[in-house]
């Protein structure tokens, strides 16, 4: 059936090797471009990453990774093509733009050129970093010393009278993640935003491939972006549940979608408030924390963990849900929700927070399309994707949710009322799991997890902030030997970018709280 | 006697400044459902600041160190000289609005020249919107005091507040809006909403804050509470002379102790309005303050035109 799928999308006669959901298919590299460009533009399937991967030891070539997905099918393309004895590829910016910053990735890396890419400037590792030397290739030792480096980064430059740069970060006056952002403004009118970071680079990638256990590994997936430590660590637990071959119980399942509903509903609420506060609106910005931080306690009862880690494990989840508990969350939730109505309600009332709101940071939906923006920014200019929906996993397809939350603005306030419109679709969803929970047990007693070897697996998730990708591949001993977790993040920080002209600078606070990115997550 | 009023007339604003601004802080937490610090804090925290070493830019010449004095000095002698819970004190040198306001004024501008001095981003665009704002605040500001000194016939703060402009009924109205543009530029002057945020950690929206963001320890102590001092001298004149009541007219300690008691109620009551709209409404955005200033400026004229 798959098959049948797959013909739609792949010219006849080409060799297409199926692994599990996955379509792998050998391009060369002259080729990829066309192909690329066909399925992207002409047959409008969604890019899910590119990636590289060494495998100079075992194939005596770099592959590189095309991964397309096919929406509602839950079917993904991975066209690959081989590099042998040669260090360059052909970019395909020119025709899909999102892939440049994955271009630019694998150059700074793996040391790969993207051939014809317009820009090929190193990205997350800075100039102290050696730019010949290329981490994530296999002959590079995590525990190497490397020589400092020096060198200057030019920002972009815009010249003209009364042009003022501001340079803010990487450390900022509140307690947030590191990030350096150079404005260029005209009084107050931002006229260029750059965005610089990597501040936070910790080698999550290379440290997935060395030879901790499985049990660590989903420790270090739960420190990829701490507020979002369940999303990442049930992707992960499912990429090596498929690898493993280990299937999962229904119970399992629930509760791992009840979890993953609280982790968004907790950081949702956060995010309206702080958005709230943000305006300066007192009121609304202590009625977000104090419902984030019930939620949390929520949490924290469930599970031992505010942030809900430790709880995924290969083969279901460590904590259960006992009647009684499901009682109390139920009671609980049903006074939580109606806190938060209330809330809103004042909140919808006030002309001075929305005139706020309203019209500031506005991305287009060209913008959002070509940038690949995922989650709730692009919910928030009407692109209706919704993991949950479009690659469906865990449970979701039974209860009763079928439709993405948009608005249409794009602008501040159209993503306060994506957030607002999800937390009242979370309520429902957890609520509908918790009433069709069915009994079993709630994880599979493994003594050994034996992966499949010589084996790719692409996992998606529906994070908070938006589509969280895992890339996985092992080698020939059944070894995991690349690891790419795609924050949605990666993506979102170019339209935060485009956000930012036309503002004045002191509306930037809220713009860049209203995206509400991940710094590690990008760092990786 | 006469020495000892004078002293209190001195004393008065800066030792209870702080508390101002705690009473502010402290009613806002509990309209936020928090607990909130005590009303004493801010005294703890110039204590602290006093206390603790500073860091002064290489780069930073004489008016980065000197400033903080001016500052300070500037809001003790408007702090002498407006009325506060007496107005029988003869001064006829320095209790003249145009005195009061242009004293403020030079405390602003000594401000600005520091937020540029060190040559930091923040400080510069602080010190570009803090007089951009002050411009346009300083036409309400003169024009509200003017149109109290219309009705009440004289130009000094004291006999003005002696008068009690509220006696003209027939220009009540002219009264009103010339309090109205006076508030509007109490919140305007003080940076605080919908102009500012007092307690804001984004340093690009800050105004006021960004620049003193260079200052540290003792200077920085001096400016915390040269602010607060500004902000009791403006709720010291808010009250005093559109709502004299009470105020002492002669010298005995009953009337001392009355009018005492009633300026900490009318000061508790600026405190109240004050935090009540700082959690009831979002700050305005930058591009609409000049809107809000004018209002105020247009509703002087208004009053004005009314008495004539």
């Amino acid at each position: 059936m798959n098959k049948e799928i797959i013909k739609n999308y792949i010219p006849e006669n080409t060799k297409v090797d199926f692994v599990g959901n996955i379509a792998l298919v050998k391009v060369e590299a002259v080729n990829i471009l066309e192909i690329a460009n066909d399925l992207y533009n002409h047959k409008n399937l969604p890019l899910k990453l590119v990636t590289a991967t060494d495998e100079r030891f075992e194939n005596g070539c770099f592959k590189i990774w095309y991964i397309f997905g096919i929406p509602k099918e839950n079917i993904f393309i991975a066209l690959f093509i081989e590099l042998k004895n040669i260090e360059e590829f052909p970019s395909i910016v020119s025709v899909v733009f999102e892939a440049g910053n994955y271009e630019r990735k694998i150059k700074t890396f793996f040391g790969l050129t993207p051939a014809g890419a317009f820009d090929t400037r190193p990205i997350i590792l800075h100039e102290n970093w050696p730019i010949d030397v290329f981490p994530l290739r296999k002959d590079f030792n995590l525990q190497t010393k490397v020589k400092q480096s020096t060198g200057t980064y030019e920002f972009q430059r815009v010249d003209g009278e009364g042009i003022y740069e501001i340079p803010v970060g990487p450390i900022h006056a509140g307690i947030i993640e590191p990030g350096h952002f150079r404005f260029s403004v005209a009084g107050e009118e931002i006229m260029l935003l750059e965005a610089r970071l990597g501040f936070v680079h910790k080698s999550i990638e290379k440290i997935f491939e060395s030879e901790i256990s499985i049990d660590e590994k989903i420790k270090l997936s739960e420190k990829i972006s701490g507020d979002s430590s369940f999303s990442y660590s049930a992707a992960f637990c499912r990429s090596i549940e498929n690898l493993a071959g280990i299937e999962v119980s229904k119970r399992a399942e629930y509760l791992r979608a009840i979890y993953s509903e609280l982790e968004r509903l907790t950081n949702h609420f956060g995010d309206v408030g702080a958005m709230m506060l943000d305006t300066g609106f007192n009121f609304g910005g202590a009625n977000g924390s104090r419902l984030r931080e019930i939620v949390m306690q929520l949490n924290e009862r469930l599970t031992g963990s505010r942030f809900l880690r430790g709880v995924n494990v290969v083969g279901g989840v460590t904590k259960d849900i006992d009647l009684n508990e499901k009682q109390i969350l139920l009671n609980n939730l049903e006074k939580i929700f109606k806190d938060f109505e209330e809330v809103i309600e004042v909140v919808e009332s006030k002309i001075s927070l929305l005139n706020r709101l309203r019209g500031t940071g506005a991305i287009t939906h060209t913008i959002a399309k070509d940038f690949g923006v995922l989650g709730v920014p692009a919910r928030a200019v009407g692109i209706e994707n919704d993991t949950r929906l479009d690659f469906p996993y865990s449970v979701y397809q039974e209860l009763d949710f079928s439709k993405a939350e948009v608005q249409t603005t794009g602008d501040v306030y159209a993503r306060f009322y994506v957030r607002i419109k999800e937390i009242r679709t979370s309520f429902n969803l957890i609520e509908k799991a918790l009433i069709n929970l069915p009994e079993g047990k709630i994880n599979s007693s493994l003594d050994k997890i034996v992966l499949k070897k010589n084996s790719v697996v692409i996992t998606l998730v529906e994070g908070w902030r938006g589509e969280i990708a895992y890339f996985i591949t092992t080698d020939l001993n059944g070894n995991i030997s690349r690891v790419y977790p795609r924050d949605p993040s990666f993506l979102n920080w170019s339209a935060v970018g485009c956000a930012g002209p036309g503002n004045v600078v002191p509306d930037f606070p809220l713009i860049n709280k209203s995206f509400n990115l991940s710094y590690t997550g990008n760092d990786l | 006697m006469n020495i000892l009023i004078w002293i209190i007339q001195i004393v008065f604003i800066p030792i209870m400044s702080p508390l101002c601004v705690g009473i502010i802080r402290k009613i806002k937490a509990k309209l936020q459902n928090r607990k909130g610090a005590s009303i004493f804090q801010p005294y703890n925290d110039l204590w602290k600041l006093f206390n603790k070493d500073e860091v002064i830019s290489k780069d930073a010449s004489w008016v980065f160190r000197y400033a903080p004095f001016v500052i300070f000095s500037v809001t003790i002698f408007v702090g002498m000289s407006v009325p506060i819970f007496m107005s029988f004190v003869n001064n006829t040198f320095t209790s003249d609005i145009l005195v009061i306001i242009y004293m403020l004024a030079l405390g602003t501008f000594f401000l600005a020249l520091s937020g540029l001095d060190t040559g930091g981003a923040f400080g510069g665009f602080g010190s570009s919107r803090e007089m951009t704002m002050s411009a346009l605040a300083e036409g309400g500001f003169i024009f509200s005091l003017l149109t109290i000194s219309f009705i009440a016939g004289t130009t000094n703060l004291l006999a003005i507040s002696n008068v009690g402009i509220l006696q003209h009924g027939h220009l009540l109205l002219s009264s009103i809006l010339a309090f109205i543009s006076f508030f509007i530029i109490l919140l305007a002057e003080n940076t605080r909403y919908p102009f500012d945020n007092p307690s804001t950690h984004l340093e690009l929206t800050m105004i006021h804050e960004a620049m003193i963001l260079e200052y540290s320890g003792k200077r920085l102590a001096l400016i915390e509470w040269a602010s607060s001092n500004k902000l009791l001298i403006f709720i010291s004149l808010g009250s005093s002379l559109f709502f004299p009541w009470g105020i002492a007219g002669a010298l005995s300690l009953s009337a001392l102790l009355f009018g005492l008691f009633i300026f900490c109620l009318k000061v508790f009551i600026f405190c109240l309005a004050i935090a009540v709209l700082e959690s009831s409404i979002a700050k305005l955005r930058f591009f609409k303050l000049p809107d809000l200033l004018l209002i105020a400026f247009i509703l002087n004229v208004i009053a004005i035109i009314l008495i004539f």
